[in-house]
C-alpha cells in the first residue's frame, strides 16, 4: 500500500506495489462511494493483477473525495487511484450546515513548470495561517487581517498583501486618529460690514515666518520647560546702574541682565548653544544670540555675534542698537543670520506666559515674560514670611532631539541663579 | 588515492568577461608567490605537468621546483607536509586534484591543522585547494562538495568563491590568512565563468558575504554554482529576486543572512552539496533562530538530495539541482 500526503487534507491513494514484477493493475470493484466515510485500514477497492487479487486497503481517516480509476481500468503502479479527504464528518470535512465541502484535488505535478500565482480554488483554504511577519505587522499596525485580501497560496495573507493593504489604506484614512465631534458651531457672526471681512494675500514677511514656524515645529521635537526667577536683585542693580548707562546712552533692560546671564550660562552649558544637522548635532563655539524684535509688520530676529565677548554694559548697548535699526528696517542681511541661541521678549507687552517656537536650526530658545509683583513666600532661619518681590517666567522651548530636560532645566536653574544673585 | 587524473572540467562556450575563475586563481597563486617567497605549492602534478586543471601551469619554470612540488599520491602526506612547513613559518598552497580526495587526508586536516592553534598556539597559515563539484559525468569520485564535512571541523576556515574576482580576492586572503582555510573552487565554474578581475594584487575579506543581486520580495542565499543558477533563474522569471552570495562559509555573514532574510521574509537556501546538515540547514536554523518574526514563509532549501553523484548524465542531472529547479522553487516561494 503506498499513499502519499500533497497537503494538509488530502491524501492520494495510489495502485500499490504487489510483488517486485507486478507494474499495474486493474480495478475490480469500489468499496466506497464518492462522499462515502472512510476508515484507516477499511478496504476501499479490489484489484486485480496477472497473479493476484488484491483488497486495497484506505490510508487516511476521512471522506472518499474523488475516485480516478474506475472498475475495469488498469493503472500503473504509483499513480493516483482516489484521494480521501482527511477532514473527517463533522469536522473540517463538513461545513456548519452539515454540507460536504467539494472534494479537493491535487496538485497534479510540483514541476509542471506553470504553478498559478493566485489560489486556485482546488487549493486547500490557507487564509486562516498568518506568518509571524504578517502577524506582527498586523500588530504595529493595528490592522484587522480579516480585512485584508491574500493571494498567496490557499487565499494565505502574505507580507506583500498586507503591505499593499497598508498602503492603499494611508491612501484613503479609513481608521482616522481623530473623530470629529459631534458638537458643531455655529457658523461665525458676520462682520458689520455685511459678512464680507477681508482677505489679503500675506506679506513676503508672513509667508517667510508661516514658512519657518511650521517647518520648525514639523521638525524639532518641541518642549518648554519653565523657571520663575525673583527679579529683586537684577531690579536694585538696575536702579543703581541706569543713570550712569543713561549718560552713555545706553537704555539698560531687563532683557539686557536676562541676555547676558543667558550667555554666561550657555557657556556653562554649551549643549544648548548647538544646531540640529539631520542626524548630527553641531556645538557652536561663539554664542551668536538672537534677540526676536517685534515689527508692525512681523518679526526680525537680528544676531548680537560672539556675545560671550560682551560686557552688560556691551549687550544692552547692543540690543538697543540692533533694536532700533530693525524697527528702522535697517539690518544688514548678514545680521539676522547665524544665530545660535535665541530669546524673545513678549513680556514687554504683559504677557505672562507662552511656549514659543525654536529658530531652526537651533536648539532651544528663552522667553522673556512680564516681570509682575507677586506675593512670594520667603524662607529664612527665622521662619517663612510673605514678601512682595518683581517676578518673571523664564520659558525656554527646546529640541528634545538634540537634549533631554534634565539638561534644560538645569540651564534654566543656572539662569535663574545668575539673576537672582543679580550677578550679571 | 589517485592516478594522475586526466579528466578535464566541462567544456562550454566563453561566456563575457575577461579572465576565466580558473585563470583568477592562477593568478592569484602567481601574484602571492611573487609577492612572498614563503608562499609554495604542493600537489599531485602540479610541477611539470600544470595541474589537473592547469591552474599552475607555467609555475615549474617561473618558481622551481623547490617552490611547486610534485607531491606522490598520498593526500594524507601533502597535507600533512604543509602543516608542518606552515608551523615552522612557509605559506603552503595544497591541491587536492579532486575535492573529493580531501577525505584521504582528513586526519591531517581536521586534527592536526584545525587544532594546532588551540592545543599548542601555533599558526598553520596553509591553504588548500578543492576542486569541488559536478554537471560532467565525472561520478561518485570526482564531483563532490565535501563543504559540509569541513565546516564540522572548528579551526577550518571555508571559502567558495562563485565570481572570477572572488576566486582571485579570496585565494589571496587565504593565503595572507593565518588559520587553515579550505578554499572550494568549483570545477564547473573553471572555464565557464569569466569577468573582470583587478590585474596585481587584490584581496576580498574572509568573511563577508555579497549581495549579487539586489531584490525585494524573496532571498535566494547561495554560493559557488548555485549563485549563477540563483541570478539566471531571477533573470528569466524577471521578479523581485535578492540574491546573496555567501562567499565564505566559515565564518559565515550571519549579518547579512539576516539582513536579507528581514528585508524580504521569504528565504530561499541553494547548494550543490547534499542537503542533511549542510549550509542550507545551517543558514535555516540561523534565519528561524534570529529573524522568525520577518519570515513570511517556511525557510526552503534548493541542494542534492542525499545520494552520491551518478555518472549517468540523466540521472545526475536529475541529482544535482537545475535551473529549472530553481525557478520552480522561487515561484513556490512567491506565491506562498
Amino acid at each position: 500500500m503506498s499513499s502519499s500526503a500533497t497537503d494538509t487534507q488530502t491524501i492520494a491513494v495510489s495502485m500499490p506495489q504487489m510483488g517486485i514484477s507486478v507494474s499495474e493493475g486493474t480495478i475490480l470493484e469500489w468499496h466506497k462511494a464518492v462522499g462515502d466515510p472512510v476508515e484507516a485500514d477499511e478496504t476501499i477497492c479490489d484489484v486485480t493483477t496477472d497473479k493476484v487479487d488484491v483488497e486495497i486497503p484506505c490510508p487516511a481517516t476521512g471522506v472518499l473525495a474523488r475516485i480516478l480509476a474506475e472498475p475495469g481500468e488498469t493503472v500503473p503502479v504509483g499513480q493516483p487511484i482516489a484521494e480521501i479527504d482527511t477532514g473527517t464528518p463533522g469536522d473540517a470535512g463538513v461545513e456548519e450546515g452539515g454540507t460536504p465541502v467539494p472534494p479537493k484535488t491535487l496538485r497534479a505535478n510540483r514541476l509542471d513548470g506553470s504553478p498559478s500565482p493566485s489560489p486556485s480554488a482546488d487549493e486547500c483554504d490557507r487564509s486562516a495561517f498568518v506568518s509571524p511577519v504578517v502577524r506582527r505587522m498586523a500588530d504595529e499596525h493595528q490592522v484587522d487581517l480579516s480585512a485584508v485580501e491574500g493571494h498567496g497560496i490557499g487565499g494565505r495573507i502574505r507580507k506583500k498583501d498586507l503591505i499593499a493593504h497598508l498602503e492603499s489604506a494611508e491612501e484613503k484614512p479609513s481608521r482616522p486618529l481623530h473623530t470629529e465631534s459631534p458638537y458643531v458651531p455655529d457658523s461665525p457672526a458676520p462682520a458689520a460690514d455685511g459678512g464680507q471681512g477681508s482677505r489679503e494675500p500675506m506679506s513676503p514677511m508672513r509667508k517667510a515666518i508661516a514658512e519657518h514656524m511650521v517647518r520648525s515645529v514639523q521638525t524639532a521635537a518641541h518642549c518648554t520647560t519653565i523657571v520663575e526667577v525673583d527679579f529683586s536683585a537684577v531690579a536694585s542693580r538696575r536702579a543703581e546702574l541706569k543713570p550712569t548707562f543713561a549718560e552713555k546712552g545706553v537704555p539698560l533692560t531687563y532683557l539686557a541682565f536676562v541676555a547676558r546671564a543667558v550667555v554666561e550660562s550657555l557657556e556653562e552649558f554649551p549643549a544648548l548653544n548647538a544646531s540640529v544637522d539631520d542626524d548630527d548635532i553641531i556645538r557652536h563655539p561663539d554664542v551668536n544670540l538672537g534677540i526676536a524684535v517685534s515689527l508692525d509688520a512681523g518679526l526680525i530676529v537680528p544676531v548680537i555675534p560672539k556675545a560671550q565677548r560682551l560686557s552688560l554694559e556691551g549687550i544692552a548697548a547692543a540690543i538697543a542698537d540692533v533694536a532700533g535699526r530693525a524697527r528702522d528696517g535697517k539690518l544688514a542681511p548678514d545680521e539676522v543670520q547665524g544665530g545660535t541661541f535665541t530669546i524673545t521678549n513678549p513680556g514687554q507687552f504683559g504677557a505672562v506666559l507662552a511656549t514659543p517656537i525654536i529658530n531652526q536650526p537651533q536648539v532651544a530658545i528663552l522667553d522673556l515674560e512680564a516681570i509682575v509683583k507677586r506675593p512670594v513666600v520667603l524662607e529664612s532661619d527665622t521662619g517663612d514670611s510673605i514678601a512682595i518681590r518683581p517676578m518673571g517666567f523664564l520659558p525656554m522651548s527646546w529640541d528634545h532631539r538634540a537634549l533631554d530636560g534634565a539638561e534644560a532645566a538645569r540651564f534654566l536653574g543656572s539662569v535663574k541663579a545668575r539673576l537672582e544673585e543679580g550677578i550679571a | 588515492m589517485s592516478a594522475a587524473e586526466t579528466t578535464t572540467a566541462p567544456e562550454a562556450p566563453e561566456v563575457r568577461g575577461e579572465i576565466t575563475y580558473l585563470e583568477a586563481i592562477s593568478d592569484a597563486l602567481r601574484e602571492e608567490m611573487r609577492r612572498d617567497e614563503t608562499v609554495i605549492c604542493l600537489g599531485q602534478d602540479i610541477g611539470a605537468f600544470g595541474g589537473a586543471f592547469k591552474v599552475t601551469d607555467g609555475f615549474i619554470e617561473e618558481f622551481g621546483a623547490s617552490r611547486v612540488i610534485d607531491a606522490p599520491l598520498a593526500e594524507n602526506a601533502i597535507i600533512g607536509a604543509a602543516v608542518g612547513a606552515a608551523a615552522e613559518g612557509l605559506r603552503p598552497v595544497c591541491e587536492m586534484q579532486f575535492a573529493d580526495f580531501i577525505a584521504c587526508g582528513f586526519d591531517q586536516l581536521v586534527n592536526v591543522a584545525a587544532k594546532l592553534h588551540f592545543r599548542q598556539g601555533v599558526a598553520v597559515p596553509m591553504v588548500v585547494r578543492l576542486p569541488s563539484g559536478g554537471g560532467f559525468s565525472g561520478g561518485p569520485f570526482h564531483s563532490q562538495n565535501p563543504e559540509a564535512w569541513l565546516l564540522q571541523a572548528p579551526g577550518l576556515k571555508v571559502v567558495a568563491p562563485a565570481t572570477a574576482a572572488d576566486a582571485k580576492g579570496l585565494l589571496t586572503s587565504a593565503i595572507r590568512d593565518s588559520n587553515p582555510v579550505c578554499f572550494l573552487e568549483h570545477k564547473g565554474l573553471y572555464r565557464t565563468v569569466r569577468g573582470e578581475v583587478p590585474e596585481g594584487e587584490y584581496s576580498v575579506p574572509i568573511g563577508e558575504a555579497r549581495v549579487a543581486r539586489e531584490g525585494g520580495e524573496v532571498s535566494v542565499i547561495a554560493y559557488g554554482s548555485s549563485v549563477h543558477l540563483a541570478l539566471d533563474a531571477a533573470e528569466e522569471l524577471d521578479e523581485d529576486v535578492e540574491v546573496l552570495d555567501l562567499r565564505t562559509l566559515c565564518p559565515l555573514d550571519t549579518k547579512a543572512v539576516l539582513t536579507t532574510a528581514r528585508k524580504t521574509g521569504k528565504v530561499l537556501v541553494a547548494h550543490e552539496a547534499t542537503r542533511s546538515c549542510g549550509v542550507g540547514a545551517e543558514v535555516a536554523a540561523l534565519v528561524t533562530e534570529h529573524a522568525f518574526e520577518q519570515l513570511d514563509a517556511p525557510v526552503r532549501r534548493l541542494t542534492a538530495p542525499d545520494v552520491p553523484i551518478p555518472f549517468s548524465p540523466p540521472l545526475e542531472q536529475a541529482v544535482l539541482p537545475q535551473l529549472d529547479d530553481m525557478k520552480e522553487a522561487l515561484r513556490e516561494l512567491l506565491s506562498y
